[in-house]
């Protein structure tokens, strides 16, 4: 299983927004932001997802379904390709499973492992742990309006509050109308650029609007990044307890 | 005149016996001392080959240039292919694939759950196949310390103080947690066979052994490698002809414009070890000089001893009236034919030995407090086309040189003193 | 005494041969001698740099320091205790602070190790003055080797990325100041050198460090809570083994280089009994058993070996002295995986391997002067008086 794909897709999961749109006024960035968590939403997900990683060796395509209930459970199967179907990855608040079933065994993704960046990724284990709601671990503040994508958006610019937060700050491109996050750019604190993520489409799926397609950069590093894209997505889904168990990682 | 003097040198034995063997023996020492130094010029770099870079080291373009970093997502597709080519076109070298690669190894409990897991590097090498050169080039069968080799597929080798550390028993379950070429994460279950020690602490942390099928399979690497590579038959690196096979390979089968076309190195390109085997050449260039001048020195001076030796013959010679220049000539031809079979059947006898030196090498792991390590602790000669005739140096220019002054003598004496001379 | 005083006038009376044996017989003990102080010299060279570049006196490593396991790194430090901080203020040592990191050389990603250490530093000789400059940047310093997988260069900028201490990502950018020309790979390869402070700063770990080097002097290391001293035996282990190795495989040489003087002698020794039937021959008509004959030449062999001796110091000291001093300058950059060789070798002759040498091949010549002789006992001495061998 990849954990791009995993860590990915957790980013993009509090990218996604739901929720019908509140006409805005004047709104602080405390307010724009959780509304931006609001949209995200606590409620039941089921998603099929295709990860398009571009490597040197050309593009490979990815599949996977999540479960997410809540702010901290997600089971996560993958479907294709042939390789990695069947592997599955559970994160239960901070903890974090992965199984194959090849080896029939569960491996426990912890202590120094979380902190790891994977075979030269820059993404870590961690990454995947991170709480999904912005205002839990940002400050944020209106610095401009500009417009992205044919849309009106707020600059939100991100300062951490709390010291173990891996990313210092965050800029943030935020639909006035949609409360979706078009864009996002991450900084380290000496406050160099190391991520960025660019929407490329959003789509309403139920009453929602939801980024189906979005690309993630690494910018120090050269290549094209890896594309996200939502197969499809259903919400308020009744997704059985058992699922996020252990036990269910080897069923 | 010639004949005449092979007659008497073979005759005579007191005139050629111990001359023919006194060179005979200094240029044995000779061209046994040239190779040995040679052969140590290339156990310099033994280690660093055998895990490492080998003589010659195949990957692809994009693969080299992070070399350092082992990246098998750049790792050579088309493995099959290129070992033959290998095979086919460079017979003198044995081609294995080797894979580099790192993780995690994981040590279940009874119920599967982890118990114990450290960061591991592995070595993925041919370990099943039947004409493996691996298990030789490594020296594994000898540095096994509890249990066995790998015999079959998802069998491992683990070193001993990575086994200590995780607590495994011989046949116990690890699991490899690593990323596949491709990125993903990739678990493996391995059964740990045996354990190794190499005598060097960065490897004894924590290195695992694998068959390379297994690696490629749990690695997703079907009929990929990151590296083969080549051994000199003889086990003896030589830097002009690695040079000209890299070349050559280069021109036919790698493409500039293609990141991930193989493109074949030398291991002191590879490795860094152009400065070390350049110092150890001159050194040991220096050692052979200076060896060479002791010898011809020894040589000259049994040269100038066979000429006082043979003062009363050479009276007689000229009291019979022989010529002064013929008796010089004939002095100076006789030396060189005795420089020429001592130095024939030095270069034989040396070559021989020599031959036997570099074939067995002489262990020193008796010198040594640990006879278990990996890191080469044989010794071998390394015949070079110079050890046939670097002996010849010695051999027949010193006894020459030393026909040469002592018979200079010649001239000196007065054939009025000669009857003299005879009658004491 | 007689014998010992005839076997020296027959010696000198022989006059030329016996200067020439003499002379050869030198050679071969200067050459053995230097040829083993040169590998002694790299032996000690390779030690000697690696101790000076990285390990002075022995190093005190924070306790969960493993320099073999990059995943209990990030936990490898702590505040210096305060025995330690009294070390490095008298300047008997120095910290280290290594945190792991990435490189973007070129947009390549590559890890490394971020290694603080102070610029005044005077423990290790380690060019670190170089870093001891108020830059924007992150003043760097590289090895050669470093230089050319980075394709770094002096003045060149790269970025860095690394964890704080408490998880968050930072990045600077970093400008090598100086790449240093260093035969010790543990300070070259997949490391990147920067001013302590900064470090520290940077990451987050005021007053902290991985390891502390103590000065050479510093003969008993007190024991700190949470901190291990690692001697220079543990430390060096592994290249001492390879030297070690390295050295066994040249002491076959120094068979053969024995072999060659004893070539020489036995050459001499066999020739001057054959020449010298005569003598021979008159010695046991005046009286000389054939032990006394068979002593006498071999006395005779054996001081060749003394005089040898003699000439070897009479040239070979001077020699030898001059070459340990002058050294031996080596191409440029000579050294292998971690196997460090100081810019010039300098030989080392022990008195154990001089006088060993000496005795041996004084032992050796004696034995083989002596083999030849034994046909002497075969000899009748009338035949030997009209000059025949039997």
């Amino acid at each position: 299983m990849n954990l791009w794909k995993n860590i990915i897709l957790f980013a993009l999961i509090f990218l996604i927004t739901s929720g019908p749109s509140i006409q805005a006024q004047t709104l602080s960035g405390e307010q724009i932001l959780e509304r931006v968590d609001n949209n995200y939403g606590s409620d039941n997900k089921i998603m099929v997802a295709t990860m398009v990683i571009h490597g040197r060796r050309g593009s490979r395509e990815v599949t996977s379904k999540t479960w997410v209930k809540g702010d901290d459970r997600s089971f996560t199967e993958y479907l294709a390709p042939p390789r990695e179907k069947g592997t599955k990855m559970l994160k239960l608040g901070d903890q974090l499973w992965m199984f194959s079933p090849s080896t029939d065994r569960t491996i426990q993704i912890s202590g120094h492992m979380l902190r790891q960046s994977v075979m030269g990724s820059d993404l870590s284990y961690e990454d995947m742990m991170e709480d999904p709601k912005l205002q839990n671990m940002y400050n944020a503040q209106v610095i401009s309006e500009e417009t992205y994508m044919d849309r009106p958006c707020w600059v939100l610019e991100l300062t951490s509050l709390k010291e173990d937060i891996a990313y210092h700050s965050r800029k943030i491109w935020v639909d006035k109308e949609r409360y979706v996050v078009l864009k996002e750019d991450r900084f380290a604190k000496g406050g160099k650029l190391l991520k960025t993520t660019e929407v490329k489409k959003v789509e309403q799926i139920d009453d929602r609007w939801v980024p189906t397609h979005a690309l993630f950069k690494d910018v120090l590093k050269n290549g094209e990044g890896t594309e996200f894209r939502v197969e499809s997505m259903e919400f308020n889904a009744e997704i059985p307890e058992y699922i996020f168990t252990k036990a269910a990682l080897r069923r | 005149m010639i004949k005449f003097l092979i007659k008497g040198v073979l005759r005579d034995r007191s005139r050629s016996l111990f001359p023919v063997l006194t060179v005979t023996a200094g240029v044995f020492l000779t061209v046994v001392g040239f190779s040995w130094i040679n052969g140590i010029q290339s156990n310099w770099v033994e280690v660093t080959a055998k895990y490492n870079t080998g003589h010659l080291d195949v990957m692809t373009r994009a693969y080299a240039e992070e070399s350092e970093q082992s990246p098998i997502e750049l790792a050579y597709i088309g493995l099959d292919q290129l070992l033959n080519d290998l095979r086919q076109d460079f017979p003198e070298l044995i081609w294995t694939p080797r894979i580099k690669f790192g993780g995690l190894l994981d040590i279940p409990d009874e119920n599967g759950e982890t118990k114990v897991q450290g960061p591991c590097m592995g070595m993925a090498v041919d370990l099943f196949s039947k004409q493996t050169p691996d298990i030789n080039i490594l020296n594994l069968q000898d540095s096994v310390i509890r249990g066995r080799l790998p015999e079959k597929p998802s069998e491992i080798l683990i070193t001993e103080e990575f086994a200590q550390r995780l607590g495994v028993s011989m046949g116990q379950t690890a699991t490899l947690i690593s990323s596949t070429m491709y990125g993903s994460m990739a678990i493996t279950n391995f059964s740990v066979t045996g354990t190794v020690r190499f005598g060097v602490s960065a490897m004894d942390r924590s290195t695992i052994i694998a068959d390379i099928s297994d690696i490629q399979n749990a690695l997703n690497m079907e009929n990929a490698s990151g590296e083969v590579l080549g051994f000199f038959r003889d086990n003896l690196y030589e830097n002009e002809k690695a040079q000209e096979i890299a070349q050559h390979f280069n021109s036919k089968y790698s493409d500039q414009d293609d990141e991930f076309s193989p493109i074949m190195s030398t291991l002191i390109q590879k490795s860094g070890l152009e400065d070390i085997l350049g110092m150890v050449n001159m050194y040991g260039g220096v050692i052979i000089f200076v060896f060479v001048v002791v010898m011809s020195i020894v040589l000259w001076n049994a040269g100038l001893m066979g000429s006082l030796r043979r003062y009363g013959e050479i009276g007689v010679r000229m009291a019979i009236g022989e010529d002064k220049g013929h008796l010089y000539r004939s002095l100076i031809i006789e030396s060189l034919i005795i420089g020429f079979i001592g130095s024939v059947l030095g270069t034989i006898i040396g070559l021989g030995l020599s031959f036997y030196l570099q074939a067995k090498g002489i262990n020193i792991a008796y010198m040594m407090k640990n006879s278990t390590l990996m890191i080469s602790d044989t010794f071998r000669a390394n015949v070079t086309s110079l050890s046939y005739y670097v002996g010849f140096i010695p051999g027949m220019l010193a006894t020459f040189l030393g026909s040469v002054i002592s018979g200079l003598g010649i001239y000196k004496r007065k054939t009025s003193q000669l009857m003299k001379e005879l009658e004491t | 005494m007689t014998l010992f005083k005839l076997a020296f006038k027959n010696l000198l009376g022989a006059g030329i041969r016996t200067w020439l044996n003499v002379v050869v017989l030198s050679l071969s003990f200067v050459v053995i001698i230097w040829m083993q102080g040169l590998y002694k010299g790299m032996n000690n060279q390779a030690v000697t740099s690696t101790i000076d570049v990285i390990y002075a006196g022995g190093q005190y490593w924070q306790e969960s320091y493993d320099p073999y396991d990059p995943l209990t790194l990030q936990d490898a430090h702590g505040v210096l205790p305060d025995e330690l901080k009294s070390l490095i203020k008298k300047e008997e040592a120095t910290a280290l602070l290594i945190i792991q990191g990435t490189a973007y050389p070129q947009g390549r990603m590559m890890n490394l190790l971020i290694k603080g250490i102070a610029p005044d530093q005077k423990i290790i000789s380690i060019p670190s003055h170089f870093l001891d400059k108020e830059t924007k940047d992150i003043p760097a310093v590289i090895g050669t080797r470093m230089s050319e997988s980075t394709g770094l260069k002096k003045g060149d900028t790269v970025t860095l990325r690394w964890r704080d201490a408490n998880g968050t990502f930072d990045a600077r950018d970093a400008t090598i100041v100086q790449v240093m020309r260093t035969t010790v790979q543990t300070i070259d390869q997949g490391q990147i050198w920067v001013p302590l402070e900064r470090l520290r700063e940077l990451s987050r770990m005021e007053g902290e460090a991985t390891l502390v080097i103590v000065d050479k002097d510093i003969a008993n290391p007190s024991k700190t809570e949470g901190w291990e001293f690692k001697s220079l035996d543990f430390l060096l282990q592994d290249i001492k083994q390879l030297v070690q190795t390295k050295t066994a495989g040249a002491s076959i040489f120094y068979v053969i280089l024995l072999l060659l003087a004893m070539l020489a002698i036995f050459n001499t020794q066999v020739l001057s009994i054959f020449r010298r039937r005569k003598e021979i021959g008159t010695l046991m008509a005046i009286g000389f058993t054939r032990a006394k004959v068979i002593w006498l030449f071999t006395i005779e062999g054996a001081m060749h070996a003394v005089l040898a001796a003699l000439v070897a110091a009479l040239y070979g000291i001077p020699f030898l002295t001059w070459f340990s001093k002058t050294g031996w300058s080596l191409p440029e950059s000579v050294d292998s995986y971690g196997f460090a060789i100081g810019e010039k070798l300098f030989p080392v002759y022990s008195a154990g391997l001089v006088i060993g040498t000496t005795v041996l091949v004084l032992v050796v010549t004696t034995i083989v002067s002596f083999i030849p002789t034994r046909k002497i006992a075969k000899l009748k001495p009338t035949d030997a008086l009209r000059g025949k061998s039997s």
